[in-house]
């Protein structure tokens, strides 16, 4: 299968796979580069990858400038991110529990290469749900709120999600997400998080620890094909392209644990679509006889399907020309991961409930 | 090439079609708009800008008009930032103050190789005067005044600082006046071209005033600081300017920078270095004569 992308996404993957094509982009090519790269939270990564390659005297003044200044943020954030994890773990000391760090932070405490170019908002922590009533207290009477929300959202995370309502301290900013479980409890796919704590591993001088190489990939697989809508989450795709790369590099038998792990979890599916973009799109060096060992491929109709609208959705649009095909990819993309993710009787009154609240907030806006 | 060198028609073209890039100091702005009032209140208020459409631009903003969902007859006006839209919808006859608004969210979200200060600039005798703002300071209303009197205008809002030179870099902006300062600048500079008073806005009545052509002009000499003020506005005083310790000038400027924690160790060095090179006031004043003449003296000294 061939890649055919539109050119304002060929000039945004060039950018972040090929350094030797980036000499050759013109002021307008380094424009629209920097403008997908920010859409896409990609801005940061590559102005790493623009020093790495020792070009970056050799770029516009104009773009350098952008790409320093998106660095300077991605710092700031994972700073922010590395003292909320410092506290949390600090408020919780006297808890005897087991806290794994997710996505971000874990990405850098697991040495990552490029995990110093990600923008990464909020800290993901993962706890026994066994714990979580204890955590969720103690957190509140040091400090950290949820924020206001509607009966309906607080009844969604309580009862539907695999997450509690995020929790914020009240002298700082950033979100602290409690997952029980990696996938939202409406979803028919299950899965025992226990065996996620039995493997896990521990951190040097630190209590926090992290799900083992190939949970980490496999969560990042079902974040992007099974929780979440695919839009603009190309960052998501390479952060699983970069695990890969750097895991199987270091793990001999790294490949064939990911498909023991992927099938006994039951979550091949969202695997193999994951090991397949990853290839198509960045090249992922996959060896073939993995993806076939996979139990839950996807049909040839699907994987037809999948494979025109799943790069429409993941690249950013142009931002001055949207397509219309990208915009239909991407709807199509939501309404599959709400059909994938709840039953339709949960699911039908919940986008009701989106919809109208989308119309009320708008027409709330414009009065205003 | 500058805005006013080119006919009404082919601005309007250019706005409308491609994106008119202006270079506003450091940065170019790309605008998109059809919505004709805007163009023809840019036309004028940006006339002094240079056209740079041959540059890359940091800034790609529109102004896009859409039916009120809540009343199908009534037009309303969005800003976006690359295709984003970070705001409400604003009122029609809110589009200028819409888009300056959201010029200067883009600058203040998005900069961060340059400190920002939050602090009208001005330039004197190759030395720039800081004023930060304090809430209600009047310090665009005093701006205005200085920029058409013998001071060089930076900026009425941001204290551009490049901090490994420490030196500030000029961005002037247009300068909103707001409620009672604009009939008090209107009488006072009877001869300045001002936008239309905007009514019912978030901040009231707004009205922008262009900046002089002189500064815009030299918006790329930079400049050291010298001073640091602390101006208020308190009726019917009489000007007193008193000097203010180095401690406290660091507080109240650090406190109300717009990146001075994103930039960590970086920030708190330049702020400290900047202190360190500046004479720190508090001025309080009502009248402008007598601000001015305390100011040139102060200039004068060096």
């Amino acid at each position: 299968m061939k890649l055919d992308l539109p050119l304002h996404c060929q000039i945004l993957l060039n950018g972040l796979t090929d350094p030797a094509c980036l000499r050759r982009y013109c002021d307008s090519d380094w424009e629209l580069l920097v403008r997908m790269a920010r859409r896409v939270k990609l801005l940061g990564r590559l102005g790493l990858l623009v020093k790495e390659y020792g070009i970056w005297d050799q770029v516009p003044p104009r773009i350098t400038t952008q790409m320093a200044s998106a660095l300077v943020q991605v710092e700031k954030l994972q700073q922010l991110n590395r003292w909320e994890l410092n506290r949390v773990l600090w408020a919780l000391n006297d808890l005897d529990t087991s806290i794994i760090a997710l996505k971000g932070v874990a990405y850098t405490l697991a040495e990552i290469p490029y995990a110093s170019g990600r923008l990464s908002i909020d800290l993901d922590l993962l706890v026994p749900q066994s714990d979580l009533a204890d955590i969720e207290s103690l957190l509140m009477v040091k400090g950290w709120k949820h924020r206001p929300l509607s009966a309906y959202d607080e009844h969604y995370y309580r009862v539907w999600s695999h997450e509690i309502p995020p929790l914020v301290h009240a002298e700082r900013e950033t979100e602290v997400d409690i997952h029980h479980t990696l996938i939202p409890l409406t979803s028919r796919l299950k899965i025992n998080p226990e065996l996620l704590f039995d493997t896990a591993i521990p951190v040097n001088n630190s209590t926090i620890r992290l799900l083992n190489p190939v949970d980490m990939v496999i969560h990042c697989a079902i974040n992007l094909f099974q929780n979440n809508e695919l839009a603009n989450d190309l960052r998501d795709l390479l952060d699983l392209h970069d695990l890969m790369v750097f895991f199987s590099a270091r793990t001999i038998d790294f490949w064939t644990q990911l498909i023991d792990r992927s099938n006994q979890l039951k979550l091949s599916r969202a695997v193999f679509y994951s090991l397949h973009f990853s290839q198509l799109i960045f090249k992922t060096p996959v060896p073939k006889k993995v993806p076939v060992r996979l139990h839950a491929r996807p049909g040839r109709l699907k994987l037809w399907i999948m494979n025109r609208l799943v790069p429409l959705a993941l690249f950013p649009q142009h931002p001055d020309k949207p397509m219309l095909s990208a915009s239909l990819a991407r709807l199509l993309m939501y309404l599959r991961s709400h059909l994938i993710r709840m039953p339709l009787y949960i699911l039908v009154p919940h986008l009701a409930y989106k919809s109208v609240r989308m119309i009320r907030f708008k027409s709330r806006k414009s009065r205003s | 090439m500058v805005v006013n060198q080119i006919p009404f028609e082919e601005f309007r073209m250019l706005i409308r079609r491609q994106g008119l890039r202006v270079a506003i100091g450091p940065f170019n702005v790309c605008i998109h708009t059809s919505y004709k009032p805007l163009i023809e209140q840019l036309y004028l208020l940006y006339s002094h800008y240079r056209i740079v459409q041959d540059e890359i631009a940091e800034f790609h903003v529109r102004i896009v008009t859409e039916r009120s969902l809540r009343n199908p007859f009534k037009r309303n006006v969005r800003f976006l930032l690359d295709g984003q839209s970070p705001f409400e919808s604003f009122p029609q006859e809110q589009a200028l103050a819409a888009l300056e608004w959201g010029i200067n969210l883009a600058i203040a979200v998005r900069v961060n190789h340059l400190l920002l200060l939050h602090s009208a600039v001005v330039e004197k005798n190759g030395h720039v005067i800081l004023f930060p703002a304090w809430p209600g300071s009047g310090k665009t209303t005093l701006c205005t005044v200085l920029s058409y009197h013998g001071f060089r205008l930076f900026s009425d809002e941001f204290g551009l600082m490049d901090t490994q030179r420490q030196l500030f870099l000029p961005i002037p902006r247009l300068m909103p006046l707001k409620n009672e300062s604009i009939a008090v600048i209107r009488n006072y500079l009877p001869d300045i071209v001002m936008g239309r008073p905007i009514p019912n806005t978030q901040k009231g009545t707004v009205a922008h005033v262009r900046p002089p052509e002189k500064s815009i002009l030299l918006s790329k000499h930079t400049c050291k600081a010298r001073w640091i003020i602390f101006p208020k506005w308190i009726a019917d005083t009489s000007v007193k300017i008193e000097a203010i310790s180095d401690a406290e000038a660091f507080m109240m400027l650090a406190s109300n920078a717009f990146n001075y924690e994103a930039l960590g160790a970086a920030g708190f060095g330049a702020v400290a270095n900047l202190i360190r090179s500046c004479d720190c006031f508090k001025l309080v004043y009502s009248d402008f004569d007598s601000v001015m003449e305390v100011l040139h003296q102060l200039t004068n000294e060096t």
